[in-house]
């Protein structure tokens, strides 16, 4: 950047300033904001699949967050019979850790913001 | 999801109905007070060495571009995307409506759920028994099958184009000299393993 040749310039370059900082509307603040202090929770989605056995993903479901095997039979069925269930949420780095634990054991898992 | 229905697969059904798939492969684990136990006939041990063998060059990590990352053997630069469909079955994307996440997720998971797999999958393979001995399974070695047998289905599955249940009915029907007829016969093998082995864990 070029320093002001004399004041004539400076004063320009605070207008400068000033016009750019009111070209950001309270709008966008507000949204800015919104995107900081979203706490909606992260979820961990499993999708059906035509290869995985129904036997094989209960039982992952009860392995990997302990559920009982009829909460696991009901996630296994909510699988397959609506596409997908959600089986954990929390941060979304505790759902990346969950959906990557999910993919070592071969299911079909995604994060998203619920 | 696929279920354990009962088919007759051009085998006469018995008087319950419920002859065919089940009764076509052995029990070949059983749970003991030790752990689990394998048996693998002669056929069954042999294909799945064939199997876990070709599974284990699909789980090369994939090569390392930029020549200093190579060179301190960090990822900084994220994977691409897996072209083979059967390898993406594997590796799934948990993000898939946001290519910047996904990316940074290749980069830093990629190269570990690799190695995981590879690990588990040479780990049964150095350990597959022969037609005459009996493998007695710790917990984490139980683990080790589950996973392999089980990537070894998704593979086989993505390869022969299994995309519904019905498609995999079809499958059941083809004619012997299909040339397919053998890996659908090596898919329901992995299929039975698998069922078994989860039954035997619960």
């Amino acid at each position: 950047m070029e320093l002001p040749p004399d004041g004539k310039a400076a004063a320009e370059c605070v207008t400068i300033g000033i016009v750019t900082a009111t070209t950001v509307s309270p709008a966008d603040v507000e949204e800015i904001d919104e995107e900081l202090s979203d706490d909606r929770p992260w979820v961990t989605v499993v999708w059906n699949d035509p290869i995985n056995l129904m036997s094989y993903v209960t039982y992952v479901f009860q392995k990997l967050f302990g559920y009982d095997k009829a909460t696991a039979r009901k996630l296994m069925l909510d699988v397959h019979h609506k596409g997908r269930a959600s089986v954990s949420n929390g941060t979304r780095d505790e759902m990346e850790r969950d959906a990557a634990r999910l993919h070592t054991y071969g299911l079909w898992a995604t994060v998203i913001q619920d | 999801m696929s279920s354990m229905r009962p088919q007759s697969w051009g085998i006469p059904l018995d008087g319950d109905g419920n002859v065919g798939f089940y009764y076509r492969f052995p029990d070949c684990f059983r749970r003991t007070a030790d752990g689990v136990e394998l048996r693998l006939p002669r056929w069954e041990g042999t294909i799945l060495a064939e199997l876990v063998r070709l599974i284990d060059g699909m789980l090369e990590p994939p090569p390392v571009d930029d020549p200093l990352e190579a060179l301190v053997g960090l990822r900084d630069t994220a994977p691409p995307p897996p072209e083979d469909p059967a390898l993406a079955r594997l590796l799934p994307d948990p993000y898939p409506e946001d290519p910047l996440a996904s990316g940074d997720f290749r980069r830093r998971r990629t190269d570990d759920a690799l190695a995981h797999k590879r690990a588990a999958a040479r780990r049964v393979l150095a350990t597959l028994p022969g037609p005459d001995e009996v493998l007695l399974l710790d917990e984490d070695a139980a683990q080790d099958w589950l996973t392999t047998l089980n990537d070894l289905r998704l593979v086989l599955g993505t390869r022969l184009g299994i995309t519904d249940d019905d498609y995999l009915d079809e499958l059941g029907e083809l004619p012997p000299d299909d040339r397919r007829a053998p890996f659908v016969e090596m898919y329901e093998l992995l299929t039975a393993l698998v069922d078994n082995l989860v039954r035997a864990l619960f």
